[in-house]
């Protein structure tokens, strides 16, 4: 069986993060499903989900580490004006850091139960904020 | 206070309840695949990028596509829900029957801060006698006047009518009348900045962006094709920041602006100070 649920995750910055764990863990005991996994996806490609120990130092060096890595003002091909969208792109870096820390998660499931390290917790990034932002958590198993 | 002279509603979901509605704005405003985020979003946005206020631009098509992509009546519910954050303009069709009720009623009820109007899409030469009684409005009720200027992506619509110099004739009968060439008339922006530079009731926005990013497309603009200091030491009080969201975030086109090169105080008058005189926010 699968249970497919999508959310929205309202962002508030040009870059920021949200634990989402305890959100995920609603639509797995939703789900009523007892043994399986659950996967969580992001809509989009210029956000990410990652999954580490939920320490403000941990998401800082992340943050420097990625700005390092991916530079705001670099000469990218990206920036110029899309026909089919109307629109000017000039979000290279956001699509770039979304590829470095790639776009879903997975968990087991166990009697009913999200199975989670005591350190893991899964954050939904935001490299392109503020946006209203879709994930879609889907629950597959028994 | 930070002020965004030029941003298009018509996606934000409090007016966008009608898929019909919708697509008509996606083909005629030239944006095929913008999504729809509520207010509370826009918001937010406008926080992020350190925006106090923003314009809100209808633009009234009804004798060329049947319709207006936002309507004024629109552009006040909004302004209703957020009135500290949001200001609206008013558009009318300057063919329709109707255009001066329009005008007046947007003016006198709605209570609506100035006039946009797109001569490229709306298919009139600024200096046509039509738009006689319409100006004269905008001067008896001291409303300004956006006007669209230089290059236009709607399909059908031709440049002609919105390359700056057209505008000259109206600045010179109309001299107490304020307008502004929105997008800096680009790709004739030296025209814009003879107009901006001679006349005292003409404006110039910043919504420009054709090529590259934000950044790279100021520089290009602003730093070669025209002076590095010409906004600095003569045009600071001329210029008004404008994004044309949501052809493009509000936040890429405010941090390009602020890399221009401008000293402090003229910077603030271009992000803000100049919109407030333009639409009569000042005394």
């Amino acid at each position: 069986m699968v249970k497919h649920y999508e959310t929205f995750v309202m962002t508030e910055d040009e870059y920021c993060y949200q634990y989402i764990g305890d959100m995920v863990k609603g639509f797995v005991k939703d789900s009523g499903i007892q043994s399986g996994i659950v996967t969580v996806v992001t809509a989009h490609t210029n956000t990410g989900i990652i999954v580490t120990e939920p320490l403000d130092c941990i998401l800082s060096d992340l943050d420097v580490l990625l700005h390092q890595l991916v530079k705001d003002d670099a000469e990218y091909s990206h920036a110029h004006f899309l026909n089919t969208y109307g629109r000017t792109s000039a979000n290279a870096y956001g699509h770039l850091r979304s590829i470095l820390t790639g776009n879903s998660c997975i968990f087991p499931i166990q009697q009913g139960k999200m199975l989670m390290g005591e350190a893991q917790e899964i954050v939904f990034m935001e490299y392109d904020g503020p946006q209203n932002r879709k994930v879609f958590v889907d629950v597959i198993g028994d | 206070m930070i002020i965004d002279i030029h941003t298009h509603p018509g996606f934000i979901q409090e007016i966008s309840g009608d898929p019909k509605q919708i697509a008509f704005r996606r083909e005629n405003m030239f944006l095929y695949k913008q999504h729809i985020w509520p207010l509370e979003l826009f918001l937010k946005q406008m926080d992020a990028a350190g925006i106090d206020c923003s314009v809100l631009l209808p633009e009234d098509m009804t004798t060329r596509a049947g319709n207006a992509v936002v309507t004024n009546d629109e552009i006040a519910a909004l302004v209703s829900l957020c009135p500290d954050r949001l200001i609206g303009f008013a558009s009318v069709d300057p063919h329709r029957d109707d255009a001066l009720e329009v005008l007046e009623r947007a003016f006198s009820e709605q209570k609506l801060m100035g006039l946009k109007l797109n001569p490229s899409s709306q298919g009139f030469m600024p200096t046509d006698p039509i738009m006689k009684p319409i100006y004269e409005t905008c001067i008896r009720y001291n409303k300004p006047i956006l006007f669209h200027a230089g290059m236009t992506w709607i399909k059908n619509s031709s440049s002609k009518y919105s390359r700056p110099t057209v505008f000259e004739d109206v600045a010179l009968d109309y001299p107490e009348m304020r307008i502004c060439l929105a997008h800096f008339g680009w790709p004739w922006v030296m025209e814009t900045a003879m107009l901006t530079l001679k006349y005292p009731n003409v404006y110039a926005d910043t919504a420009l962006l054709y090529f590259d990013s934000p950044k790279q497309f100021f520089r290009t603009t602003f730093n070669q094709q025209l002076g590095e200091y010409w906004i600095d030491r003569m045009l600071y009080d001329k210029v008004m920041f404008g994004s044309n969201y949501p052809r493009i975030e509000q936040k890429r086109m405010i941090n390009a602006v602020n890399e221009l090169t401008l000293r402090p105080k003229q910077k603030q008058m271009v992000l803000g100070g100049n919109a407030a005189r333009f639409i009569g926010l000042e005394g």
